[in-house]
């Protein structure tokens, strides 16, 4: 759906659901992911349809993900980081509650 | 314990309440830099909150770090052309103006009227007060509920816009642009430049649109309008399909948008689709305001909501209970206000800037004052004529009752059109009972349509929307708990001792 506009200058890593993704210093989250091609950030928790981003300007918050172990995180608002750990947001949030 | 309702009471004069700056202004676009470069000029201590990491606002978004990539950025600069470019000056201005305090990366998610800010940053949090705010937090995209506008590779020309400029990315595949506005014939225009071919824009105005906008052209506005005539004769040179007219926009596909189908001059065509772009103009963001319980005011034929404010950008309360006692210490600028573009956003910023320098310095500049004036009213001269010519298209008829209206709960106007039918009568009714606006976009992508499918049924004049409280925005449990800046006046440290033991409640403070 898209494709850089010249080079990539990629030099850190990320991780989408512990897949290993190149990414440029300063670009957003949702940026980084839709070069990728990942093809949902998550699933609606009313009827776990997928989704992606729409409006990229913080408005319309489909681009949510869980970003180092917290939710809810707006991708097109979020700025990469080395090692950042990303995971898609899979329909209504559990809680695992501990012993 | 001590009587907070007598404490709470006595404001202002003897209790002066610790400030953190003079003005505090939200958003660093047009409006929001050009405002703080005034009032900072004028020795005033300004903080600038943006949510972005750099200054710019979505209009010259990553404009500085596309500059510094140079040359790897040639061929994209040269794409998004002179709109773009033109914001290096007013953000260099900005940055060299020391005594501005620019907070990027930080979100607000409240405002209080007498000029308490509620921001974040990364897991941090907490109140900033001023004497005056100013907020200008710009515009979005009009919602257009129409079937199918929720699945993945539906996409607002914005959006497409910001992958451009913030992304450096580029759309690939068939790609299919539909709507109306000046935003989506310049993305199509810079998409041309980058050897973009969409198979189809798909114009909702018409012909007839135009003819009736032309006796709103004034000789001001000729520029702005030369400059669009010039990317429409270059999409058409390329040979990019262009059709005006079109309605009945639909988005089909189960995981993606696979195919699109519209009407052209009453035949139904569908095309094969990887990426539909939609655009129905640009409407004020009014989140902020609307948390700090300004007025509003419910704009008719455009069908969206405005707040209230005196040309200068001063704004009023609403009617009705007030969280503060206090005066009302807030400006709106830019297209925060009433859409006008950058150009009028930095006019009516260095507007607002100066009616503060006035205000909060008690200097007198009656003929700056009247000056700024008149270059507002100057750089707002072209919209008459784009308001007319690019009226709404697919926003414009309600949707039917299968289509998604709120995104976030995946109701449908059938859904709301239902509860409206049995009784509920406003807008917080309907997300009482319903969750409508109560997802994480906080009615952002469906608060006009409600109060439009509302208004279908009731007649109301002028909707309310739904009351928004802080936060606005999803506020972490941590930044939460570490809060900073709380109002001493109204915050009580409450000890474990306090808590019930036993079911029989311990007054410590008795």
């Amino acid at each position: 759906m898209f494709i850089p506009v010249g080079a990539v200058e990629a030099t850190i890593t990320i991780y989408f659901n512990d897949q290993a993704i190149t990414a440029r210093t300063g670009e957003t989250l949702a940026a980084c992911l839709l070069r990728a091609e990942i093809s949902a950030f998550r699933t609606t928790p009313v009827t776990g349809s997928a989704r992606l981003p729409y409006c990229m300007i913080g408005h319309c918050f489909d681009c949510l993900v869980e970003v180092n172990g917290i939710g809810n995180r707006q991708a097109c608002l979020q700025i990469v980081e080395d090692g950042m750990r990303v995971t898609t947001q899979q329909g209504v949030a559990s809680i695992e509650w501990g012993v | 314990m001590p009587d907070l309702s007598q404490e709470s009471r006595a404001p202002a004069a003897d209790n002066p309440r610790a400030l953190d700056a003079d003005v505090i202004v939200i958003g660093s676009g047009p409006a929001g830099m050009s405002a703080a470069i005034g009032v900072a000029k004028a020795g005033l201590k300004v903080i600038v909150l943006d949510m972005q990491p750099t200054p710019g606002g979505q209009i010259f978004r990553a404009l500085e770090s596309n500059l510094l990539a140079r040359p790897s950025t040639d061929k994209l600069l040269n794409a998004l052309g002179p709109t773009y470019l033109a914001g290096q000056a007013l953000i260099e201005e900005f940055r060299s103006v020391a005594a501005i305090d620019y907070r990027p990366e930080t979100t607000v998610w409240e405002l209080r009227a007498e000029a308490t800010v509620g921001w974040l940053r990364g897991n941090s949090a907490g109140y900033l007060r001023a004497r005056q705010v100013v907020v200008a937090n710009g515009a979005m995209e009009r919602p257009m509920p129409f079937p199918g506008w929720t699945l993945p590779g539906v996409m607002t020309a914005g959006a497409v816009q910001t992958l451009l400029k913030a992304g450096r990315l580029q759309p690939d595949g068939r790609v299919v642009l539909v709507g109306t506005g000046p935003l989506i014939l310049l993305l199509a225009e810079q998409l041309r430049r980058l050897g973009v071919r969409p198979s189809l824009i798909g114009r909702t105005d018409t012909i007839r649109d135009k003819l009736a906008a032309v006796g709103s052209i004034k000789l001001s506005a000729m520029a702005p309008l030369a400059k669009g005539f010039g990317w429409l004769s270059r999409l058409k040179l390329a040979g990019i399909t262009m059709r005006t007219g079109v309605s009945d926009l639909t988005a089909y596909g189960r995981d993606k948008v696979e195919s699109v189908s519209l009407s052209v001059a009453g035949r139904t065509i569908e095309l094969p689709c990887d990426l539909l772009v939609v655009h129905d103009g640009i409407v004020p963001a009014t989140d902020v305001a609307h948390c700090a319980g300004l007025a509003m005011e419910w704009l008719h034929d455009d069908t969206s909501w405005k707040p209230k404010t005196t040309e200068d950008g001063r704004a009023e309360l609403a009617a009705g209970p007030s969280l503060t006692e206090r005066p009302c210490a807030i400006w709106i600028s830019g297209d925060a206000r009433r859409i006008g573009g950058a150009d009028a956003a930095i006019a009516h910023g260095r507007q607002v800037a100066a009616c503060i320098v006035a205000e909060l310095l008690g200097v007198s500049l009656r003929s700056e004052l009247v000056k700024g004036a008149s270059h507002v009213a100057r750089t707002l001269s072209a919209r008459p004529f784009i308001d007319k010519a690019f009226p709404r298209g697919i926003a414009a008829q309600l949707p039917e009752d299968s289509t998604i209206v709120c995104r976030c709960e995946e109701l449908t106007a059938g859904d709301i059109r239902s509860a409206i039918h049995n009784g509920a009568t406003d807008m917080n009714h309907l997300r009482g009972i319903m969750r409508c606006g109560m997802g994480p976009c906080q009615g952002r992508s469906c608060a006009v349509t409600v109060a439009r499918l509302l208004a279908e049924d009731s007649g109301t004049a002028s909707p309310s929307p739904f009351r928004a409280r802080p936060p606005l925005r999803p506020l972490p449990l941590v930044a939460l708990a570490n809060l900073t800046g709380l109002d001493p006046d109204l915050a009580q440290i409450v000890s474990l001792e306090d808590k019930p033991v036993d079911g029989v409640e311990v007054h410590a403070h008795e």
